[in-house]
């Protein structure tokens, strides 16, 4: 073991020093010596019972049941290296206390574990030796130790160099031993900030919660400031700054099985019951008591990690559950990592050597992360992909409904045509046709008279025009085609003499509106206005319009003769007007009495809405 | 009609129709009536291009229907050689594609094939008052012509020459709701003469319009460089 603890040394010597300062005689590694189990304050005489020893010391190992004892150390200076000032440098600092004497005089020690924010990570420690303690030739030092064998303290081997080699040789220690960790420290609490953020936003994934639980307790664990900050001194150096050492062991272990897809509530149970039975314990032992609790709390972590990474290679192997080779290659390095320093402290290698098991920490929530990412990134492709998929089949429906749309339309022009060819031969049949048969009975029997066959003509003609009229374009505006009858009778109105008003107001449009209720409008003004000018006898005649509720009213209205309503005959062309309003939907009302003139009133529903139910039946 | 004669000054009315009855009859309408004075017959629209060369008729009535090429050609062709003279293309329905295009070529109205004898004389007096009646559909038809702006602004001028003014568009208006031009004056507060001379002036504008859209879409179609 020491010609491997001597390479290791010298390896960090080299990578600290420039040039060969490895092999430099000024580097001295004390590891032979002299001890006594002494409690006194100053170096005990020559003639305590000294005894040899060898460096470094594990008391756990060497003499279990010492509390305090005195080392003595000799080495030799050159008389030039002698006039400079040295430092002493110890590779861990794992003692309650720790006092120099360099040939005899005391030069300082560790102050309660040195730097107690870095306690948990095992710090080297330096010392600086001024060059008056030390003479050429043969120097004694002797070291006062108080330890705690149970957590394995005890003394290291002591190295003494010049001063200027001293500091980069514990540099480099300290960086990997405490500045390293401190660093995983502070992104492991990101990480865990990061990953509580996520959960809040996402709480059906527990994976995220046990990533923030762990993070964080780890984080607690590496950056021993943190809680520095927020706990009493003294119970930050009792057990609270030890036991948080291993906060993580459940949540850590229950989060590799989440990842895994694995929920075995019995045994995440068991895991939980042992850390907080544990941290509980912890509080009530002493110090020596502890290292039992560290030794059960270690082989249990190491079994259970080493069982978790066989049971994902496993799980992997039979292709049940996806575990992302990052999680694989972290949790073997965990397991060999924490064996490592398992077995320095079951005191199975060099006492001196690095602790490792904090570094498996960073690396098992790094792939952690990696893995969710990486399943964040899956989940996002899958989503793509469906994405992809349905907006496909939303475009073929689309395209279907498109193409049934289409047909829907076409069969409904369609349909629209063959009605709208069966209402012109309606009209040409029940108008033009039955006038000019009528026309033709009357001019064959030699009844009519040539200005009646010109005046049954006319008719006939101003009918074939209302219907070419309500063929056109009029956007259902009421006025035009009221206004287009008055037009159309122009000359019968002019020629009659009659006085006319014309008092339509502007009246909504009928948006609806289809030829054939246009004409049935039409024909029924056309023919109100027809009987008052011809039958009627009138002075006066007056067209209205009026918005009565979801009613809109055409009034046609004389002061002629009128007629008497209870003799009225049917088929005096008035039956014809009121089949017409309720083909339209509407009706209308004939009102007169002899001498009192008579007035038709045509009246429509309509929705004030929008569009008019207005439509030829 | 007793109104239009007496001391009014006689109209001088020329006639293209091809139908030998229809022409006949529409010849002795106008002789019936001491104001007018019949000036021309024209069976073909050749002959009608030819003739009208030489006469200037007060009052034109154009059939569309012509064998030989389209009556809207003769109107566009007596638009242009007769600014002053008023042409009445005759249809059988005044329908309002045939119209407005006669409109748009240069005619200021239309008389109904068949109409009774004392009608024609009516419409031949209401035009040499001022304008012929212009039919609700039609009027509403010119003011959504004219109404909408253009596309794309082709000239400055042609734009001001071709929409309606606020005025035009109300009297077009009146007219689409079936108001007789007696009735509008009155409404809008100004002479029957006033009303006539607006709709002369939408005439004017709704033929300039055409052209230009006739312009435009040359222009468009790259017929003109």
């Amino acid at each position: 073991m020491r010609p491997v603890a001597m390479a290791g040394l010298l390896l960090a010597l080299a990578l600290a020093l420039p040039g060969s300062a490895a092999q430099d005689p000024a580097v001295h590694v004390l590891e032979q010596g002299e001890f006594v189990p002494d409690d006194r304050r100053l170096p005990p005489p020559e003639d305590a019972p000294w005894e040899p020893v060898t460096l470094p010391d594990n008391w756990f190992l060497s003499h279990p049941a010492t509390r305090a004892g005195w080392y003595r150390l000799a080495f030799e200076l050159a008389p030039e290296s002698a006039a400079l000032p040295h430092s002493v440098y110890l590779p861990r600092n794992t003692a309650s206390r720790i006092d120099f004497f360099f040939n005899g005089q005391r030069q300082g020690g560790n102050a309660a574990y040195g730097d107690p924010g870095t306690r948990n990570f095992a710090p080297p420690l330096i010392l600086t030796v001024p060059s008056p303690l030390l003479r050429p030739g043969r120097n004694v030092l002797h070291v006062r130790v108080v330890a705690v064998p149970g957590i394995r303290q005890g003394l290291t081997r002591v190295v003494l160099v010049e001063r200027h080699w001293g500091r980069p040789l514990y540099e480099l220690r300290y960086a990997i031993q405490v500045l390293m960790l401190l660093l995983f420290g502070a992104a492991a609490l990101l990480c865990a900030v990061l990953a509580a953020s996520f959960w809040l936003r996402e709480r059906n994934d527990a994976v995220l919660l046990w990533l923030a639980i762990t993070a964080f307790a780890w984080a607690a664990a590496a950056f021993p400031g943190l809680h520095a900050a927020f706990t009493p001194r003294e119970f930050f150096h009792g057990p609270l700054a030890f036991s948080v050492r291993f906060a993580y062991v459940a949540p850590m272990l229950v989060l590799c099985l989440r990842v895994a897809g694995k929920r075995w509530p019995l045994r995440e149970g068991a895991l939980w019951v042992f850390t907080i039975a544990g941290l509980a314990l912890a509080c009530f032992l002493d110090e020596d008591r502890e290292g039992g609790l560290i030794t059960c709390w270690s082989a249990t972590y190491l079994g259970a990690l080493a069982a978790l990474l066989v049971v994902l290679i496993r799980s992997r192997q039979h292709g049940r559950r996806w575990t992302s080779w990052p999680l694989l290659g972290a949790l073997g390095a965990a397991v060999l990592l924490n064996a490592h320093d398992f077995a320095w402290w079951m005191g199975w290698i060099d006492y001196d050597s690095f602790q490792l098991a904090h570094f498996h920490i960073p690396l098992v929530l790094f792939a952690i992360g990696a893995t969710i990412i990486d399943r964040h990134f899956q989940a996002f492709a899958e989503v793509g992909r469906a994405k992809a998929e349905l907006e496909g089949r939303v475009a073929e429906k689309a395209r279907e409904i498109e193409a049934s749309y289409a047909r829907v339309e076409e069969a409904e022009r369609e349909k629209a045509l063959a009605g709208e060819r069966k209402r012109i031969m309606a009209d040409i049949h029940d108008g033009l046709g039955s006038s000019l048969v009528g026309l033709l009975g009357a001019v064959q029997s030699g009844r009519a008279s040539l200005p009646e066959v010109e005046r049954r003509l006319h008719d006939a003609l101003q009918e074939l025009r209302l219907a070419v009229d309500a063929l056109e374009p009029t956007d259902g505006d009421l006025n035009v085609i009221l206004g287009n009858v008055r037009h159309r009778m122009r000359a019968a109105i002019e020629s009659s003499g009659v006085h006319f008003r014309w008092q339509v107001g502007e009246v909504p449009q009928l948006d609806s509106l289809t030829p054939g209720a246009v004409l049935a409008i039409e024909r029924i003004v056309l023919e109100a206005l027809t009987n008052s000018l011809r039958h009627a006898s009138a002075r006066l005649v007056t067209v209205t319009t009026q918005l009565d509720g979801s009613w809109l009213q055409i009034g046609v209205s004389d002061d002629g003769i009128g007629f008497d309503e209870a003799s009225i005959v049917p088929g005096r062309g008035l039956e014809s007007l009121r089949r017409r309003a309720r083909a339209l939907g509407g009706e209308v009302e004939i009102r007169s009495s002899l001498g009192a003139g008579t007035s038709v009133t045509l009246r429509l529903p309509f929705e004030r809405s929008s569009v008019s139910p207005v439509r030829m039946a | 009609m007793e109104a239009a004669s007496g001391t009014a000054p006689v109209t001088r009315v020329a006639l293209v129709e091809d139908d030998r009855e229809a022409r006949a009859r529409l010849a002795a309408s106008i002789r019936s009536q001491r104001s007018l004075q019949l000036v021309a017959e024209y069976a073909t629209g050749a002959e009608a291009l030819a003739g009208l060369e030489s006469v200037a008729p007060e009052v034109l009535l154009v059939d569309l229907g012509l064998p030989d090429i389209s009556g809207l050609d003769v109107v566009r062709f007596a638009a242009s050689r007769h600014p002053d003279c008023d042409i009445l293309v005759v249809s059988i329905f005044g329908d309002e594609a045939n119209v407005l295009a006669a409109l748009e070529a240069g005619a200021h109205g239309y008389l109904l094939k068949g109409s009774l004898q004392r009608d024609i004389v009516l419409d031949i007096r209401d035009i040499r008052n001022g304008g012929s009646p212009l039919s609700p559909i039609i009027a509403r038809q010119v003011l959504k012509r004219l109404q909408a702006p253009s596309r794309e602004p082709l000239a400055a001028e042609a734009e001001a020459d071709t929409t309606l003014t606020p005025r035009e568009s109300e009297i077009l208006n009146a007219i689409s709701r079936g108001f007789s031009y007696a009735e509008t004056a009155v409404m809008l507060g100004i002479s029957v003469g006033t009303v006539h001379t607006f709709l002369k002036r939408i005439y004017r504008k709704l033929a300039v319009h055409s052209k230009t859209e006739a312009v435009f879409e040359a222009n468009r179609l790259g017929l003109i460089r």
